[in-house]
């Protein structure tokens, strides 16, 4: 999965033209009179996450109108309700965190760039658009990048802002995403709502499949877990290749430093966890051997050696799981974790240790 | 009406004082092959040779030509749902050399691709604004950005015509609209001018805020024809290249004030413009006329 980032995706002989729009929006956002925001920044040197609009607001209720009575219908009745604010989603919480970890990294550097910057990024239509945007006014959210593409797939227009992580609930666009080489997850909402912190962003990612490729899981599916053991010993050295979150990982790095480098390690709002199955004994070192390779830190190392992440994800209390494997998202749902699905290797074949039939799509 | 302006027998005529009358470039459409420029007697012993080699011979088809098509298939399905249906695209086809060679051929070519141009305009030297106006012509479009340029000066109505980086033979005509004219106001005007845009620039964003009016309403009524899940045949969208969202929301509800709900908004607040372009593929792109439309698609 390559880092979008680095290439740029711009003609340089638009540049002026580009610049023009850049000052603009500077002139715009400086005579701001009501509220004074800060301007975007520049999609190449920010952090892009692309939240859809059902997993920022609470859309149940619209979406079944939507669904038993059609596009006319639900398109009226946001439009009707329009100055009514939607309920916060799933991705709420964790959109807060990442204005809390902005504004931290305004104050320490007041013109950088290196910020996370939040697009909405959703395939419902243009005149919902009014009472999305009168939603995102309500709560107060940075947001000031749209897409919504009236029925159109999305995933063209997240290359486009060279998106480094992409959230929605429908499984299928975030499929797509990760067949593009965009990282992606869906998002469920949890069982029970646990407080979050509000001064520190916390994200826990589970090893393979997710920040490591599946080529370990295939061992496992394949040839058990004692063979999974041996060959990890074996190749202890050798490092993993990279899975579709790695490169969101190092983002959460580059991030991170920012603060280290001002002597901020202790307060930083930005805390990374590894949440895995795999054992600290037999199958962890290789794992942290390969993090270390790709010049990647991550603040906790989890080691279940098998036991369920419900409850230790309970106790660390991430705004956001990631995990290839349906079984932890529900152990995780469960007791409360907001817990994102990554559609990606060998573990969407397999529930719960069994070959599932591939014979249903998701809606 | 002005005698340069030559009725296309084989296409049916429309009522062109309830049509959605357009003009639009044979450069745009067809491939030239070097004669879109009016030439001096230098480059006509240049081309000539060239030119008789190909003298029945079809223009191959140009930068919008999907654009045409897509009109076309527009007119097609207005006509199917309702057959005395007046609100249809009149397009006029202008072209700046007026040589009866050159005319031949792209009457010719209309033909040959059976196209639903309903008149040429073979304007030479001539000033093309006072006819286009006389006309009831709502816009004028061009691949060209320095036509679209000049057009704005005199007065005519014009919005580029994105130059498609995918020949789409099927799909909905695209109009895209940048709303950020919509934002504009004394206020939202000083710091503009701090920036650095010049009054002529200011004044040209003004004047398309009027001019977008009345093709916004005529695209909002066309629009309605086809129903909300009409955007597979004409697909309307907005973008904000540099205003904040509450200005999008302002644009969103002129628009739809003046009877057009579009079916896709871009809020880029800064964000480069071409890759969204470059993947949202308009046809047309009317623009404020800031020259900022991009001609080349980005990395297709």
């Amino acid at each position: 999965m390559s880092a979008i980032k680095i290439n740029d995706v711009s003609n340089s002989k638009d540049d002026s033209g580009e610049d023009k729009d850049w000052v603009a929006a500077k002139a715009a956002y400086d005579n701001l009179k009501s509220t004074k925001k800060p301007r975007p920044p520049k999609p190449q040197h920010a952090v892009t996450i692309a939240v859809s609009s059902r997993t920022l607001f609470n859309m149940v209720k619209e979406r079944k109108i939507y669904e038993d009575e059609g596009l006319e219908r639900y398109v009226a009745h946001q439009q009707q309700h329009e100055e009514e604010p939607l309920m916060p989603g799933v991705a709420f919480p964790f959109v807060k965190a990442l204005m809390t970890v902005n504004a931290r990294l305004r104050e320490l550097y007041p013109d950088s760039e290196e910020l996370f910057d939040i697009v909405l990024m959703t395939n419902n239509h243009a005149q919902v658009g009014v009472r999305l945007i009168n939603s995102i006014n309500h709560y107060d959210l940075t947001i000031e990048r749209f897409c919504m593409t009236g029925g159109e797939s999305p995933i063209g227009y997240l290359k486009a802002y060279m998106t480094n992580l992409y959230l929605s609930k429908d499984s299928e666009k975030v499929q797509e995403a990760i067949e593009e080489g965009i990282a992606a997850a869906t998002m469920f909402t949890a069982n029970k709502e646990n407080p979050l912190s509000d001064t520190q962003l916390r994200v826990a990612f589970d090893g393979d499949a997710v920040l490591f490729s599946d080529e370990s899981e295939i061992i496992v599916k394949k040839h058990g877990l004692d063979t999974f053991f041996e060959h990890e010993k074996e190749f202890e050295n050798k490092p993993l290749a990279q899975g579709p979150l790695k490169c969101f990982l190092e983002a959460l790095g580059r991030l991170q430093r920012k603060f280290y480098v001002k002597n901020e390690r202790i307060n930083c709002p930005v805390r990374t966890y590894l949440v895995t199955a795999r054992s600290a004994a037999s199958s962890g070192a290789r794992v942290l051997k390969t993090l270390r390779s790709w010049g990647l830190e991550i603040d906790e190392a989890l080691f279940l050696a098998g036991a369920p992440k419900g409850p230790l994800l309970e106790k660390i209390r991430p705004h956001i799981f990631f995990d290839d494997q349906m079984f932890h998202i529900e152990g995780a749902q469960e007791l409360g974790t907001i817990a994102a699905h990554v559609p990606y290797g060998i573990g969407q074949k397999y529930h719960k240790g069994k070959l599932i039939e591939q014979n249903h799509k998701r809606k | 009406m002005d005698g340069k302006i030559v009725l296309n027998a084989r296409v049916q005529k429309k009522d062109s004082s309830q049509a959605v009358v357009i003009a639009v470039t044979s450069s745009s459409i067809f491939d030239l092959e070097g004669w879109q420029k009016t030439v001096t007697e230098e480059d006509k012993q240049e081309l000539q040779p060239h030119s008789a080699a190909n003298e029945n011979k079809p223009f191959k088809m140009g930068a919008a030509f999907p654009f045409i098509m897509a009109v076309q298939r527009v007119n097609e399905k207005l006509l199917e749902m309702n057959p005395e249906e007046t609100l249809l695209f009149d397009v006029i086809l202008l072209s700046k050399n007026g040589s009866p060679e050159i005319r031949s051929r792209v009457e010719d070519s209309v033909v040959h691709y059976g196209l639903d141009i309903g008149r040429f305009y073979f304007s030479g030297d001539d000033d093309f604004a006072e006819p286009l106006r006389s006309n009831n012509v709502k816009l004028f479009l061009s691949t060209d950005a320095d036509d679209v340029c000049k057009a704005l000066e005199r007065g005519v109505p014009a919005a580029q015509l994105y130059q498609q980086c995918v020949q789409e033979t099927a799909g909905p005509l695209r109009v895209l609209f940048a709303g950020d004219a919509l934002g504009l106001s004394d206020d939202t005007e000083h710091p503009l001018r701090e920036q650095g845009f010049s009054e002529a620039q200011l004044q040209s964003i003004a004047a398309a805020k009027g001019a977008m009016k009345e093709f916004a309403t005529c695209m909002g009524e066309m629009r309605r024809r086809f129903g909300r899940d009409g955007s597979s045949l004409l697909c309307t969208c907005l973008m904000m290249a540099w205003s904040p969202r509450d200005v999008c929301v302002g644009a969103l509800k002129t628009l739809r004030g003046w009877g057009l709900e579009v079916d896709e908004a871009f809020c880029l607040a800064g964000a480069p413009r071409s890759p969204i372009l470059a993947h949202l593929q308009p046809h047309i792109l009317y623009d404020h006329g800031l020259q900022n439309a991009r001609n080349s698609p980005a990395q297709c």
